[in-house]
């Protein structure tokens, strides 16, 4: 049955977002117009631009996370459809991995584009290993989504409700920016040295939001 | 019983700090108090009652908005929770539902403590109000489909189930373009749907026309033929022929348990 709930929710929320466009219509332009922001804020230097092109690419993904997760929330805060899914019998862990993987789909699409932003813009290389610079995105998007699809939840819970949700994840997710943008800028610069470790620091952070996630969620959807 | 004269009993029964930190919240003193009294006093049950709470009480911020409330539904028996605006009688339906919990007290629902085994309370139990807990961007028949996920239901009993509530025309419409009558309508069909051995109705008769009004007074009839336990709070009264006890609530405590006659 876990499985079953964790995809009702994947397609619930993909569904959801498709109809409503608030990633199109909201997210997406507010990560480019951050990335131009910045390009302009750096001024023509090529060479500047490409080396701060990855921290720009993950900020951008990072921003694009809270607005996602917030708006997420905001869905099935309306109607209080969130209660709806605290009184019914699903595990709990499961409706946080519905969650969190529906974010994750929606944030790798968000950052597919934003990529192709950065790389024109900023010239950005892709680097001689793409596989790597592939799980590279995909390990630092799980991070984001894993973590935001908790701590959304507790957002949207409290009384501050949009604010609250930067000030609990970015500290928090620190370690997979640091990581995530290390491992991009070795792999664009066309070294793979410490990239394996980067990587490994990314895997650690992923399982360990994920695991709290599962655990925790049921607790904080609780009166 | 005043305020002062609730402290100095508070006082004399030995919680002399308790009382000295919540002087300023009468409610809230005779709450604690209540509290107390109850212990190693139990209420008399019987054996089938769907619902049994004893001297529960809820604060919110310190304020309680239910207090000492001791009640009993049997199995099968349909209950109208009448009170003004602010009496308790949400709070009370949500305490059973355990969409909230008690702060002091207990109780179980359908022989499930309502502390401990909320998940199994919840499996059998449907709490309808004005918050109809569905999603605008799906459509109705997509709301009930994703009920089926939650509760593990056939989703082929979505269809009937907007048929029964009048809504098979609009199932492949968004809700977000429904009246909140409609919304209301859906969220009967859910229920009816599910068939939980427990229903608890907020205010049902809110913001719906005649029409649907019907609907709710034939999930109410159904509900009496399959021994379904119901308790609904409202202003105004359900059909005398479907009920079969009325509780009034004031001030966030059961006034008056009436039997009323079949009519």
């Amino acid at each position: 049955m876990s499985l079953r709930v964790a995809q009702a929710i994947v397609a619930k929320d993909l569904r959801t977002e498709v109809r409503s466009r608030s990633a199109v219509s909201t997210v997406l332009p507010f990560a480019a117009t951050m990335l131009l922001a910045f390009g302009f804020a750096l001024g023509p230097d090529r060479l500047l631009l490409a080396r701060t092109a990855p921290a720009l690419l993950w900020l951008a993904a990072l921003f694009a996370a809270v607005e996602l997760c917030h708006r997420s929330y905001q869905h099935e805060a309306a109607n209080d459809a969130l209660e709806g899914l605290l009184l019914s019998p699903a595990d709990k862990g499961a409706v946080y991995l519905g969650k969190a993987a529906a974010a994750f789909v929606q944030l790798i699409a968000l950052l597919v584009v934003t990529t192709g932003i950065v790389v024109v813009l900023f010239g950005l290389p892709i680097g001689p290993a793409p596989v790597l610079l592939l799980l590279t995105a995909v390990l630092g998007v799980a991070g984001l989504s894993t973590l935001g699809s908790l701590l959304g939840l507790l957002a949207v819970r409290s009384r501050s409700r949009q604010a609250a949700l930067p000030v609990l994840v970015l500290p928090l997710v620190s370690p997979v920016i640091i990581a995530a943008t290390k491992a991009t800028e070795g792999l664009t610069n066309g070294t793979t040295a410490g990239v394996s470790g980067w990587l490994g620091l990314l895997v650690a952070f992923d399982a360990a939001y994920l695991a709290a996630g599962y655990v925790v969620f049921g607790y904080l959807l609780e009166d | 019983m005043t305020a002062l004269a609730e402290v100095d009993l508070a006082e004399s029964a030995g919680i002399r700090s308790l009382s000295s930190v919540m002087v300023r919240n009468r409610i809230q003193v005779a709450a604690v108090i209540g509290h107390l009294a109850s212990q190693g006093a139990p209420v008399t049950t019987t054996q089938r009652a769907a619902v049994r709470l004893s001297r529960v009480t809820r604060l919110f911020d310190g304020l309680a908005a239910v207090s000492q409330v001791s009640l009993e539904v049997a199995q099968g028996e349909t209950v109208w929770l009448r009170g003004w605006n602010g009496s308790g009688k949400t709070t009370l339906l949500r305490l059973i539902a355990t969409a909230i919990s008690p702060t002091f007290g207990d109780g179980s629902v359908l022989g499930f403590d309502l502390r401990t085994e909320r998940s199994a309370i919840r499996a059998r139990t449907d709490l309808l109000s004005h918050e109809t807990r569905l999603y605008g961007d799906l459509t109705a028949v997509e709301n009930l489909r994703f009920a089926c996920s939650l509760y593990d239901i056939d989703p082929r009993l979505a269809d009937p189930a907007l048929g029964r509530v009048g809504l098979e025309d609009v199932a492949t419409v968004r809700v977000a373009r429904f009246s909140q009558g409609m919304r209301q309508r859906l969220a009967l069909a859910r229920c009816l749907m599910r068939g939980p051995a427990l229903i608890l109705l907020d205010e049902p008769y809110a913001a719906l026309d005649v029409e649907a009004r019907v609907v709710v007074d034939e999930l109410l009839t159904t509900a009496r033929a399959r021994a379904q336990t119901v308790v609904v709070a409202s202003h105004e009264a359900p059909p005398g022929h479907l009920v079969d006890r009325e509780v009034t609530m004031d001030g966030g405590r059961v006034i008056t348990p009436v039997r009323v006659a079949p009519s």
